[in-house]
């Protein structure tokens, strides 16, 4: 009850003209992220942070995370009509859903994916607006010791989770952690890692290592590639038949859970909620034999597994601070460039903000279903824009939106370097997000640590002693055993084969 | 071809790098009266990164290995574009402030696009008109997100 009265404050303010607006910007720059191939929604929505400092933290909040699911949205229709997934976790989408444009039943497969998107986030919000009070009291009582074993439970979900390899993912991980060293120690104030260089005595700042890592990194990889191709898909009949909505009926109803649930845990990335729910609904179908030739239910499942997906992940990041995923490391960031640190203070401090921010993304959601139905022929044609002015694009976003923050060149230099990183560990198949997330994670973690071995004066056994503490820590250690096994039986069973 | 040689080639910049950073850290305090020192963490992990390296480099070494994907190597073509976009990304921070962000931009963008684009000259001179004097006047005149103006006032 408490929730729903604080939800209807959070209505009251998220439905002022202004937040309503940028909620409406952030749908449709979010649509148009999601459509346009090479800008991930990582990219683009630290492109737009710039723009974000400029308006209140509400309305920035607010913008920022409909770009957020507005890419999820969005991701889908260059699935569908070219075969190219906008954005990783729409790549399932492709199977059936180009099979149904080749087909002529584009608009079908796209207003399947817009509903099934609209129920799975809607229902999510829902569930983040259930268990954010409950869950962010339990987390109220937590403290170093129990913050620094709960970081670490994010951070093995991470590493056991990403990429095809735990040895790469580890790699990328420990050197998110690394990065995040450069700078003023968060404890005694030294510096670290600065090299003389006063530009580095607050560490490096995320757009610009974001920026470089997904947006420079991201169009170096395109343009070594070649990749300059324009496309001109068709659409036909935009609504479903009745026989359509029939059979993805249940695809969403499952495809909400699957996503809900998996969005609950940081680091299970986009796409697997995706890829669970497609196997899913080929394993309950009675003709699992015609997945990929254009079955409905291949598109209705994951696309709504997709979005629930993406709204539950703010679960965590609302309630306990922990990111689950590059994009929503950075919407941490964002938070916490506005003086605002997502976790149970969060709620406490700031609870008008935090439940604006959650009934904007049932108004979001709306939004999104109203843009993305009869909107689709004009979101075709930005198909169009040739890929030699969308990196333009890109470039100039990124050197206004990297510089802007602190009015630094050097700032800019940063995201060069680490845009040659992203492009390196593209080609060398090393997984980006397990880096990003460790990066923001690191000195938080770091100051876990050390305030938990000043309480107790050095004693590391603090960790273990605390109950609280100790069953979070066994839960991350069976994570990371769990990942090695799999990892294990995996190297073993390609030997094998 | 096989993915043997770049991993062990990259597990041995990051066992270097490991190394690099486990000796800076021992230069910092490591353990204080009040608990771990600035160096401790940055060495911990540089051994944990060390670790991993030479996991690396032995799973590539003794293990199976990964096919090298056919676009792996870039050709002359791929390389000549992304340098090409490094250089400008490189001119644009060092001409920004002198210059000021409309010149420095207006010429970046037509470089790029005339290098990369492919358009013809009037789209691609209105594109970098757009993107440099049109995103100038949007983010310093209205959103007010300060952008240099140079010697010259633009």
């Amino acid at each position: 009850m408490e929730s729903l009265e604080l939800l209807m404050g959070g209505f009251a303010t998220a439905l002022q003209p202004g937040n309503l607006l940028f909620a409406l910007i952030g749908c449709t720059l979010g649509t148009l992220i999601g459509v346009l191939p090479g800008i991930g929604p990582a990219a683009g929505t630290a492109i737009l942070i710039p723009i974000a400092m400029a308006i209140s933290p509400t309305s920035a909040i607010i913008m920022l995370a409909a770009i957020y699911y507005g890419a999820m949205y969005g991701g889908t229709i260059t699935s569908v009509l070219i075969n190219t997934p906008g954005e990783a976790a729409s790549a399932v989408t492709c199977l059936d859903g180009y099979a149904m444009a080749k087909q002529g039943r584009a608009g079908a497969a796209l207003a399947v994916a817009a509903i099934g998107s609209f129920v799975g986030g809607t229902v999510a919000v829902g569930g983040l607006v259930l268990v954010a009070l409950p869950l962010t009291r339990f987390a109220l009582r937590f403290g170093p010791p129990e913050f620094f074993a709960l970081m670490i439970v994010g951070l093995s979900l991470v590493t056991g989770l990403a990429g095809r390899s735990l040895v790469r993912a580890l790699l990328s991980a420990i050197l998110g952690l690394m990065i995040a060293q450069v700078g003023i120690d968060p404890v005694m104030g030294a510096p670290r890692f600065t090299f003389g260089h006063v530009e580095l005595m607050d560490g490096f700042g995320i757009v610009p290592v974001v920026m470089g890592v997904f947006g420079i990194g991201e169009i170096l990889f395109n343009v070594e590639a070649g990749a300059m191709a324009v496309f001109s898909p068709q659409i036909s009949r935009l609504m479903p038949s009745r026989a359509d909505l029939d059979a993805s009926k249940w695809p969403i109803v499952r495809g909400t859970v699957v996503g809900f649930l998996m969005g609950l845990i940081p680091g299970v990335g986009a796409i697997v909620p995706t890829f669970v729910s497609y196997a899913m609904e080929k394993r309950l179908s009675k003709t699992p034999e015609r997945f990929g030739t254009g079955m409905i239910e291949g598109v209705a499942g994951p696309e709504t597994a997709n979005n629930a997906y993406a709204n539950a992940a703010l679960i965590p990041l609302f309630t306990l601070g922990i990111p689950g995923s590059p994009t929503t490391a950075i919407l941490m960031g964002a938070f916490m460039m506005n003086g605002l640190v997502p976790g149970p203070m969060l709620f406490k401090e700031h609870g008008e903000f935090a439940w604006a921010v959650i009934a904007s993304l049932y108004i979001g959601n709306i939004i999104l279903v109203i843009l993305n139905l009869p909107l689709i022929p004009l979101w075709v044609k930005f198909l169009k824009i040739p890929y030699g002015i969308l990196m333009a694009i890109v470039f100039g976003f990124s050197v206004i939106g990297v510089y802007s923050l602190n009015s630094s060149v050097f700032d800019i230099g940063i995201m060069l370097g680490f845009g040659i990183i992203g492009y390196a560990f593209r080609k060398m198949d090393i997984p980006l997000a397990p880096m990003i997330l460790t990066f923001v994670l690191g000195p938080l973690m770091e100051r876990g640590l050390r305030q938990s071995l000043e309480m107790s004066q050095g004693d590391i056994s603090i960790l273990v002693t605390r109950p609280l503490s100790a069953t979070l820590l066994v839960i991350a250690t069976l994570v990371i055993v769990s990942s090695m096994f799999r990892a294990f039986s995996a190297v073993k069973g390609d030997t094998e084969v | 071809m096989t993915m043997r040689r770049p991993y062990q080639i990259a597990g041995s910049l990051f066992l270097l790098m490991a190394v690099l950073v486990g000796w800076q850290s021992l230069t910092m305090k490591f353990y204080t009266h009040l608990g771990p020192g600035p160096g401790f963490f940055p060495f911990w992990l540089a051994v944990a990164l060390g670790v991993v390296s030479i996991v690396m480099i032995a799973q590539s070494t003794f293990g199976p290995s990964e096919p090298m994907p056919a676009d792996f190597r870039p050709t002359r073509g791929g390389v000549l574009r992304m340098a090409t976009v490094v250089v400008t990304l490189a001119a644009t921070a060092a001409l920004l402030e002198p210059l000021g962000f409309r010149l420095t931009m207006f010429a970046a963008l037509l470089f790029l696009l005339a290098a990369l684009g492919r358009q013809v000259w009037f789209v691609t001179v209105l594109i970098a008109a757009a993107g440099s004097f049109g995103a100038f006047q949007v983010f310093d005149g209205w959103l007010r997100v300060a952008l240099p103006t140079g010697v010259f006032g633009l």
